[in-house]
């Protein structure tokens, strides 16, 4: 428990002067908030049923007679007791605003800050780690985890220290205005706190149950609802039905569990609660009629006792949740100390010039999984080596696993080759900073990622300075700028789960315009023309070619069309390069190229069997 | 599409009581929950209010009897209201937990249920995110308002009733100058229960942006490092979690500005009673226990008004949520069997003897043939995409359905799918309408690989049975062996065992494609089709699928929407769709020879070829 409290002390930096002052305005909330029941007691006591102030007479209560100018006085002027409550109560109610307030800011600042590291780590976050992580449980750690360390700090800290106040102040309190009567009243007050604190310890288990059990529900809906096209498709209804209907009572009968356990509990502690107020009504009341103490007397400790129940009874729940938000935070810093992606430790000063677009592959190994040789025994990429010159086209051709995609993100540096080296202008690529390589490499993938923005917004991530022309421009090389006109609102339009949705192939080209837009010296085509039709393919290549001079280009591809524009061809299988030259070379020799030309030729031939008889 | 299902939930002013009454009447399918509960609800209002009287009745008793007073009744009742009290806790838990999950999880089953039968048009226009909710937080909202809402509204009534009651029966003066506190305390909660609402409302819209924001960025992160975005992205993103810090601190201000003013109310008013109550107490009109009686229900009001105030405010904002599931209850199908087809069904279940011949209305099991008749099509709102649309397919032919995009060839096979239904006109299978045989029968009979095939979370051999729940371990093997896919899942870790990651994503998507292949292939359908499914496949794997087409296509009717060449020429018949009509039909030959679109559709992809032949300068290509 004391490593959990650390935890949470070190998690208050930069707000700690806040917490400060949320706990100072809690003290005068604390002590204000007795005084109303003072009132109460010393008016019935000195103003109603007469009595006389004596030795007897509590200290506290001596003072608020004091104040309000003796009992006499307030016998006289009885409208000064509401009005003394009234202030009780508001000046109470004040510090109480604050207090709110200043925790609010602070622990609300606190998960700010924690949402916005979470998301700023995740983006730095290396690409072997998203690989493995899902999507899901990243997110629900970012929002439903920071939101239970956020309630704890907004409400149960404060809980905490209410608990701590009470225990410091009413004790006293109490003691001073009658130690028999006092003794009483805190007869049962230990029993309910152990009760509350093991109960909640022993059900914490049933409420991760309730929580596991709503998750299987919501997935088995998602995956019902995301594949309904299937499910009509093989008419599945019944299937489906059957996969729904377990954890839909699942997670009712989980919930049922939890509220009989809860009835359970509440019922109990309401009657240990309500003995405790029993047995200082009745012991109070018989030492009425011995005259030990006064009936005022009486209504002060109920009131008090009435006040500091609830706190109480709530101990448990808070102790249990300290639990639950030490997990949440474990699950949070799990993601925070996953090491960003490393950076060169010294940086070559002079970046200014942007790459040539020269570059130099030699010796390339990469494993996958880090350390561990695939079940081939052997790698994504094998022993590479090739060399583009500046402003030339390269194709990579091969089958798939061939290690063509691999190859591409080791040029972004979106993960680190294991052997080998890769030089831009004669520069190791893992001496540069990452960005300033990407930000130098225009990359298109085969299924491209969009943002929920306008196309605009979206264009424009690839430069952001981009005045609207150059967007058409780009947009046009791309041969997306018409397609985008026939949207209702052209350029603004919004794509994603909240607007429209466009095909693979309009994505690619708006992926396209967007690396374009880049100017980078480096342009990277993973299979990006794959969805788009032979026509507008050759329209977009076009467009490229007349760029090409400013820009290395590297196209991985299947279609013929696609390679043979390209000014030579590598083949890769097996992470390793089986053939290379032009295509008119490639073509003439045995080997892969070939035998896809010809697969894709033989239509040719085909059609000119057809067309004799025509 | 679809900005009407992302606006965030409207607060509504005033009670529809239809609605309520229409939710509150699936309650009342559980009145052996709901009555006992309003019986406890009340029990305990008295209860609570019988704790004041008790304190009453003791302190004027030792008051006036001294020692004499009888304490051994104090205790006895006392003893009696605590026990009752504490067993109507125990029971309205109990009770009200009860209610609001049986009723949730009711709710939720007959929505799913209603999902499963919809027509496809109804999802076109719904994100899944959107329904998702609508399942889960929508329903679990709906039954607890209606489940502690019942009960809190029932205590609160009557507690404030019985307090009323004591105090004007103890001392109706004081008590109606106590009880003038009642009317501001009411407005005051009302108006801050719906700001507090308000603004909570605003910290979920954030919420959920934020959350979305997330997802993006997790998704996107590739991108995003590629396009070195990720300082713009933080700033962007802080935009949206300053915005919410702001909406979560004036929702903690109002909260805790409203406790301390109702509370402060509640001293005024005990007050109240402290000052006229102690002149009549000194004058000897009134018991000094009347007098902490008083106070002491003066201090109490605050808690029912409170609860009755929340109560109310909450129904008022689970009124959108209320309306969106009640209305997807009572959404109808447009596409189901009819009374005739269902009473078919019935009378042929109660014959035992189970026939693969006969279907589930007694008909003819077998398809033998598919004809569109004068068939016109247009979706919800748009144009017509069909008009009058005649074609007849004869048993085992396979159709090829090329063209333009938005010319009408998905619509066709949606349209043999039953996924949709004609707007004028017939789909006839064997003869008869479709819409006379069971909807279970036709698409039980299909076998269908979209352009994105989609895989259930699960293993690769889970995946490929969903195709025939029933099939062995070998049936599935073998399945996956005659489209080619055998030999990737073999080399995978675990083999048939692999997970296939959430829909799918552990695989590629040729790996997808041949997976949904061989899944088609165990339903061993009599009804093919296939939508453009070989875009995302290199050609060697192309070269794989194609044979396995061959087994797919061979003795059943196949409908296939495709642009390459391989798959079209392979067909018996095709049909070139062009504004929704059949511009072209016939063997690959044919057409040919016709000369017409399907022609210049087929000679620009050959002369393209020949002329980056000659550009190159390939040998052999003149």
């Amino acid at each position: 428990m004391f490593s959990q409290f650390t935890t949470i002390w070190s998690l208050m930096r930069g707000q700690r002067l806040r917490y400060g002052l949320a706990l100072g305005c809690l003290v005068f909330v604390t002590v204000l908030n007795y005084g109303v029941p003072l009132v109460g007691s010393t008016t019935i006591d000195y103003a109603v049923a007469g009595k006389e102030v004596g030795p007897t007479t509590p200290f506290l209560i001596a003072m608020l007679l004091r104040l309000l100018g003796g009992a006499e006085h307030l016998r006289a002027h009885l409208w000064l007791a509401p009005v003394a409550m009234v202030l009780f109560a508001a000046s109470s109610g004040l510090f109480s605003y604050l207090k709110g307030w200043q925790a609010s800011l602070a622990s609300d600042g606190i998960a700010r800050r924690l949402k916005d590291q979470l998301y700023d780590h995740l983006n730095h976050l290396p690409s072997r780690y998203h690989d493995r992580a899902d999507t899901g449980d990243l997110v629900q750690r970012c929002t439903s985890d920071v939101e239970t360390v956020r309630q704890f700090l907004a409400a149960q800290v404060m809980d905490i220290g209410n608990a701590f106040l009470l225990a410091a102040t009413a004790l006293p309190l109490l003691l001073s205005l009658s130690v028999p009567m006092a003794l009483v009243s805190f007869a049962l007050i230990g029993p309910i706190t152990i009760y509350a604190y093991i109960y909640f310890r022993q059900v914490k288990h049933v409420f991760k149950e309730v929580a596991e059990a709503e998750g299987a529900l919501t997935a088995v809906i998602q995956e019902n609802l995301t594949g309904i096209r299937v499910v009509r498709a093989f008419a599945r209804q019944d299937f489906e039905r059957a996969k729904f209907a377990a954890p839909n009572t699942r997670y009712r009968d989980r919930n049922l569990h939890l509220m009989r356990l809860m009835a359970w509990y509440w019922s109990i502690s309401d009657l240990v609660a309500l003995s405790q107020l029993g047995l200082t009504l009745l012991v109070g009341a018989h030492w009425i009629a011995s005259g030990r103490i006064t009936v005022g007397l009486l209504f002060a400790f109920l009131s008090y006792l009435g006040i500091m129940l609830w706190p109480v009874r709530q101990m448990g729940r808070i102790l249990t949740d300290l639990g639950k938000t030490s997990v949440a935070l474990t699950r949070i810093r799990e993601i925070l100390s996953v090491p960003r992606e490393s950076e060169p430790v010294a940086p070559p000063l002079l970046l200014a010039a942007p790459l040539s677009g020269r570059l130099a592959v030699r010796d390339l190994h990469f494993h996958h999984s880090a350390g561990e040789p695939t079940a081939t025994g052997r790698g994504a990429l094998n022993g590479l080596s090739f060399d583009i010159r500046p402003g030339e086209t390269l194709a990579i051709l091969g089958p798939s696993g061939a290690g063509k995609s691999t190859l591409m993100h080791l040029l972004l540096r979106l993960y680190d080759y294991t052997e080998g080296s890769i030089q831009f202008d004669g520069r190791e690529l893992t001496s540069l900073p990452r960005a300033w390589v990407r930000a130098q490499i225009g990359v298109v993938m085969q299924e491209p990622f969009l943002f929920s923005k306008t196309l605009r917004d979206n264009l424009r991530l690839g430069r952001g300075d981009a005045p609207d022309e150059e967007i058409e421009a780009a947009a046009r090389a791309a041969s997306i700028h018409d397609t985008i006109l026939t949207f209702a609102e052209g350029y603004s339009t919004l794509i994603g789960e909240r607007g429209i949705t466009l095909s693979g192939g309009q994505r690619q080209r708006v992926a396209i315009a967007r690396a374009v837009l880049k100017r980078p010296p480096i342009l990277i085509l993973d299979d990006a023309l794959s969805a788009i039709d032979a026509e507008t393919e050759s329209l977009v290549l076009n467009a490229l070619r007349e760029r090409r001079g400013h820009a290395t280009t590297l196209v991985i591809a299947h279609r013929l069309s696609t390679l043979a524009q390209a000014d030579r061809v590598i083949v890769l299988d097996h992470g390793r390069i089986i053939q290379t030259g032009t295509h008119a070379e490639l073509s003439s020799q045995e080997g892969l190229y070939r035998r896809l030309w010809q697969i894709q030729t033989s239509v040719e031939a085909d059609f000119k069997n057809e067309l004799k008889p025509a | 599409m679809s900005a009407q299902f992302h606006q965030e939930d409207e607060f509504h002013d005033r009670l529809d009581t239809g609605l309520w009454w229409k939710i509150f009447r699936r309650a009342l399918r559980f009145k052996h929950l709901l009555f006992p509960l309003f019986f406890t609800a009340v029990v305990l209002a008295v209860c609570d209010a019988l704790y004041v009287q008790i304190t009453r009745w003791v302190i004027d008793g030792v008051v006036h009897q001294g020692a004499a007073a009888p304490f051994a009744r104090y205790l006895a009742g006392y003893g009696a209201v605590t026990f009752v009290l504490c067993a109507s806790v125990w029971s309205f838990i109990n009770l009200a937990g009860s209610l609001s999950n049986h009723l949730a999880h009711d709710i939720r089953r007959d929505s799913f249920e209603k999902l499963q039968q919809l027509e496809f048009a109804f999802f076109d226009t719904r994100p899944v995110g959107w329904l998702i909710s609508r399942l889960t937080s929508d329903c679990d909202r709906l039954a607890r308002v209606i489940g502690w809402g019942f009960l809190d509204i029932t205590w609160g009534f009557t507690f404030v009733l019985m307090i009323a009651v004591s105090l004007l029966y103890m001392n109706w003066r004081l008590g109606l100058i106590v009880l003038a506190v009642v009317p501001p305390l009411a407005l005051i909660s009302k108006y801050f229960q719906r700001k507090m609402l308000l603004s909570s409302r605003e910290i979920r819209k954030f919420n959920s942006q934020i959350t979305a924001s997330y997802n993006e960025s997790i998704q996107g992160v590739r991108t995003t490092k590629t396009l070195v975005r990720e300082p713009e992205n933080l700033v962007e993103f802080q935009q949206l979690s300053t915005q919410m810090f702001a909406a979560s601190v004036l929702n903690a201000r109002q909260t805790s500005i409203y406790f301390p003013l109702v509370t402060t109310l509640g001293s005024f008013a005990a007050g109240l009673a402290l000052w006229r109550g102690g002149y009549l107490t000194g004058s000897h009109a009134m018991s000094l226990g009347t007098l902490v009686a008083f106070v002491n229900f003066a201090g109490q009001f605050f808690n029912p008004i409170n609860q009755l105030a929340q109560r109310l405010t909450e129904m008022q904002g689970a009124q959108a949520a209320g309306e969106r599931v009640m209305s997807l209850l009572e959404t109808v199908p447009a596409i189901k069997d009819s009374a005739a087809v269902l009473a078919r069904i019935t009378a042929q279940s109660k014959i035992e003897i189970r026939d693969s011949k006969i279907a589930q209305d007694g008909g003819v099991a077998n398809i033998t043939g598919i004809e569109f008749r004068d068939v016109t099509f247009r979706y919800e709102t748009g144009p017509v995409v069909l008009q009058d649309f005649n074609l007849t397919v004869r048993a085992g032919e396979t159709i090829a359905l090329v063209g333009p995009s938005g010319g009408g060839k998905s619509t066709i096979v949606s349209l043999v799918c039953r996924f949709y239904e004609p707007v004028a006109g017939q789909v006839l299978l064997n003869g008869t309408d479709y819409r006379e045989r069971p909807l279970a029968w036709l698409q039980s009979s299909l076998g269908i690989v979209l352009q994105t095939p989609h895989l259930f979370k699960g293993t690769v051999r889970e995946n490929i049975r969903y195709g025939r729940l029933d099939a062995t371990d070998a049936e599935v093997e073998a399945a996956a062996k005659l489209v080619n896919a055998h030999e990737f899942i073999s080399q995978m870790e675990k083999g048939y065992d692999t997970p296939v990651g959430e829909g799918g994503n552990r695989l590629s998507s040729g790996q997808r494609q041949l997976l949904s292949f061989a899944r088609a292939l165990l339903a061993n359908p009599q009804i093919f089709v296939m939508d453009e499914a070989t875009s995302s496949i290199d050609t060697e794997t192309e070269q794989l699928i194609q044979r396995g087409l061959e087994t797919i296509f061979a003795g059943r009717i196949s409908f296939v929407i495709a642009h390459r060449l391989s798959t079209i020429r392979r067909a018996d018949r095709i049909l070139v769709i062009t504004g929704g009509r059949i511009e072209e039909s016939g063997t690959h030959a044919e057409l040919l020879q016709q000369r017409g679109h399907y022609y210049d559709l087929y000679t620009s992809q050959f002369r393209r070829e020949r002329e980056e032949a000659v550009l190159e300068g390939t040998p052999g290509a003149a």
